[in-house]
């Protein structure tokens, strides 16, 4: 009994040991579906019907607009006028956007920066400066619109704007060109003494939708070129590059490029906030100036490479890199340090009554990758690593900014100008991509003749970084913002805004009011007619004399997702779109006499070719 | 016939029943869900006893391409009064059941079958009235056709579904719970 139980047990035992060992599978397990499995083709796909994990905000440069891509897909999604007329939104021709144009066709929109809450993305506004007019903007990322522009006095092109402290209490706009306050004339021969670099730190009241000048400071004649703003210890405190501290008034190639050493002014916004609450400012062409030398605190200088670019602060505050264009080094400065130095009152001199610090009591380590030349902007992943565009060497260097040393490097093509990291400069960047943003994209796409486009390039700095997508994009995308895309909350509809006089929800409602020599239409458009009066023989035509003033308002009675509407007059120069449920008003001189049609721009249904109307200019007596 | 008392069972049922029919007020009753390929996540009318909801506005817009009259809460008296009715309908239902008399029972559950056929009768006579009364100005020209109040439609490039809903089950229900006392003390 007891045997017939062992020969079992043991015949069972040789059988899986045979059955192992001729079918067992001892190759090392392959893992089915890694990151690093995926082809590149794949990590940037996304299928129809899904969506991009991010929106990059790219600047237009002097389109004037603003570019929204997808990430990781690189598809262009919209093109957002700011600063420049868009016939395709009709914007600068509504009312609304035409007073925020105030008479500028074109803009500059350099540096978009997203709003922020505690250092993070809040997906709520993106501001964007003009470099060009001086101005500055807001777009709600509810409607991906702009609610308000707001020019700015004393200054002359904000190039490294904006940037927006860590709850968006102010964006800060330093000034590439020095100009004399309140645009005067000035012989350039008082360049030092009558010129000024001003920066102005605006403030966004979100209730309004408004952006005001709390107050400007009047840095000395120097051109400011980028900036970024403190974060969690270094909070209350920002930097700016700034260069041509020569003070040269031509061939600035040359001549601002003479002295070794630029500066980086380090300021504490608190206590200039402070300084105006006392009162120490002189009041210029309306705004509230701060004079550096008449009321000191708050500003200080750190030496730096010349003609610096890039000035960035690390995720955790604690640090800020700077790049010099021209010198081929990467210097990382310690907030602490430098406020241990102003606290000592090391400093080493003055400039224009501002203290200098010595560089070498701000300084922790200069960084220079062999052959990296041009190093402009950095950004950083979730481990706080930093990644420096080098614009002469065409590539993006990974570095240890706690060591110095250098990790990766990657080649783009070319001329990196700057790049743009997931979150890359919050206080917890995703780390998962990085954008390269290159000046020239040389035989790179399908030729459009001698201006090429410029280009894209998206790397994945997951791993080792490599370049998995590159983009042909217009001029000229050189900054942008990376948000996680589930932190935008779009609306699909605007909400019925019944206070609104203008507004007009039922058709019935309609009219053509006259008051004068002004005439106030209060119509709707819904698929497929434009109502302008529903009591009218021909409700859709409007009926003026020559010489009246003419008011549209328009509602766009269809509350239907996607169903957007245009209003075009042809020969009149008009041309406005109105959203699901948005009210738009144009006004304008109905100076021809005439027969002209009205028609709907925007495609809306199988009737759209049918949505017509005319407008009528009896000729004068 | 002899005087017979309702049971106390019977009474509660038939409170239940008026409890449904006053709580079927905060319900829908009836509605239709238009998908087509442009939505595909769909359109609905929701009917209430006393006010439309869904996408009223977005399928007025739609209908007029078919010369359809547009609906809204106006369009329809009987949203103005129908509360009113079905609320005089549960506190009969109650007394009825404190009675707990058979013959006002008898005489409630007549009421009610009519009520109940009268109602969905009226709600042919709109489906009629807004599928077949279409304008002759209509920029899409279709036959007149009559949605089913119960079941799956093709009209253009929608499919629609119409369906009863939880407040007109309830009603349903308080019907059942009417007839439960008769049959239960059948002799």
């Amino acid at each position: 009994m007891k045997k017939k139980w062992i020969s079992a047990i043991s015949g069972l035992a040789v059988g899986v040991l045979a059955s192992t060992v001729f079918f067992g599978d001892f190759s090392p397990k392959q893992p089915t579906s890694t990151a690093s499995a995926k082809t590149n083709a794949e990590k940037v796909y996304v299928p129809f019907g899904e969506k991009d994990e991010y929106y990059l905000f790219a600047s237009g440069g002097h389109s004037g607009q603003l570019f929204v891509y997808g990430v990781p897909s690189l598809r262009r999604i919209r093109t957002v006028p700011v600063f420049s007329l868009d016939s395709a939104t009709g914007y600068g021709w509504d009312e609304h956007s035409k007073k925020m144009l105030g008479g500028y066709t074109w803009g500059d929109l350099h540096h978009p920066a997203l709003s922020e809450t505690n250092g993070d993305y809040d997906g709520k506004y993106l501001f964007a400066t003009d470099v060009a007019n001086s101005r500055a903007a807001v777009m709600d990322l509810k409607t991906f619109t702009v609610k308000d522009i707001i020019s700015v006095p004393n200054t002359s092109g904000p190039h490294c704007a904006a940037f927006v402290t860590e709850n968006t209490e102010y964006l800060f706009l330093p000034t590439r060109f020095a100009v004399p306050l309140g645009d005067k004339y000035e012989s350039l021969d008082d360049y030092s003494t009558k010129y000024r670099g001003v920066m102005s730190a605006v403030t966004f009241d979100e209730n309004e939708q408004k952006l005001n000048i709390a107050y400007q400071v009047a840095l000395p004649p120097w051109s400011y070129d980028l900036s970024d703003a403190g974060k969690k210890v270094s909070k209350d405190w920002a930097v700016i590059t700034t260069y041509n501290t020569e003070e040269a008034t031509t061939n600035l190639e040359i001549n601002a490029s003479k002295e070794d050493r630029d500066f980086i002014v380090l300021f504490n916004w608190r206590e200039l906030e402070k300084m105006v609450k006392e009162g120490k400012y002189d009041t210029v062409e309306g705004q509230k100036v701060i004079f550096p030398e008449k009321h000191e605190g708050g500003i200080y200088l750190i030496p730096v490479a010349k003609s610096p670019h890039g000035v960035d602060v690390t995720p955790d505050g604690k640090r800020f890199i700077a790049s010099g264009k021209l010198a081929p080094l990467l210097t990382v400065f310690s907030f602490e340090k430098a406020f241990k130095a102003i606290e000592n009152k090391e400093f080493a001199g003055e400039r224009n009554g501002i203290p200098i610090l010595k560089y070498e009591s701000v300084m922790e380590r200069e960084v220079n990758p062999e052959n990296a030349l041009g190093p402009l902007h950095t950004q950083f992943d979730d481990k706080g690593m930093a990644y420096t565009t080098m614009f002469i060497s065409s590539e993006v260097v990974k570095w240890d900014p706690n060591t110095g040393e250098v990790l990766d490097r990657v080649p783009v093509q070319y001329s990196p100008g700057h790049s743009v990291a997931a979150e890359g400069d919050t206080v917890s960047p995703d780390g998962k991509y990085l954008v390269s943003l290159n000046k020239l994209a040389k035989d790179s796409y399908l030729s459009v003749g001698p201006s090429h486009p410029e280009s894209m390039q998206l790397i994945d700095i997951s791993g080792k970084m490599e370049v998995i997508q590159s983009a042909p994009v217009d001029p000229e995308p050189h900054y942008g913002q990376m948000i996680k895309a589930d932190k935008i909350k779009t609306i699909e509809v605007y909400p019925k805004d019944e206070k609104n006089p203008y507004a007009v929800f039922n058709q019935k409602d309609t009219r053509i009011v006259r008051k004068g020599n002004e005439v106030h239409v209060y119509g709707i458009a819904m698929r497929s007619k434009f109502i302008f009066d529903a009591k009218a023989k021909r409700p859709d035509v409007i009926e003026v004399n020559e010489g009246d003033k003419v008011f549209i308002h328009l509602t766009n009675i269809d509350r239907d997702e996607d169903i957007t509407h245009g209003f075009a007059i042809n020969k009149y120069n008009i041309n406005i779109e109105v959203q699901p449920g948005q009210t738009n008003t144009v006004e304008f001189v109905a100076d021809k006499a005439g027969t002209y049609p009205i028609y709907c721009t925007n495609f809306c249904s199988a009737l759209h070719q049918e949505m017509t109307g005319y407008l009528l200019v009896k000729p004068k007596q | 016939m002899k005087k017979a008392k309702l049971s106390i069972s019977s009474a509660l049922i038939i409170s239940c029943a008026a409890v449904l029919i006053g709580a079927s007020l905060f319900f829908p009753w009836w509605g239709m869900r238009f998908v087509a390929p442009q939505y595909p996540e769909g359109l609905d009318i929701i009917v209430y006893p006393n006010k439309l909801k869904g996408n009223i506005d977005i399928i007025n817009g739609l209908n007029h391409y078919i010369g359809m009259k547009p609906f809204s809460e106006e369009s329809f008296p009987e949203l103005s009064y129908l509360p009113y009715v079905i609320g005089a309908l549960a506190v009969l239902t109650l007394v009825v059941a404190w009675l707990r008399d058979k013959r006002w029972l008898f005489g409630l559950i007549i009421v009610f079958a009519f009520g109940g056929l009268l109602g969905l009768y009226d709600l042919h006579r709109w489906l009629v009235d807004f599928g077949t009364n279409l304008s002759d100005d209509a920029p899409i020209k279709i036959e007149p056709f009559v949605p089913p109040m119960f079941g799956e439609n093709r009209i253009a490039n929608f499919v629609t579904n119409s369906y009863f809903s939880t407040g007109a089950y309830m009603i349903g229900a308080a019907f059942l719970l009417l007839i439960l006392p008769l049959w239960k003390e059948r002799k």
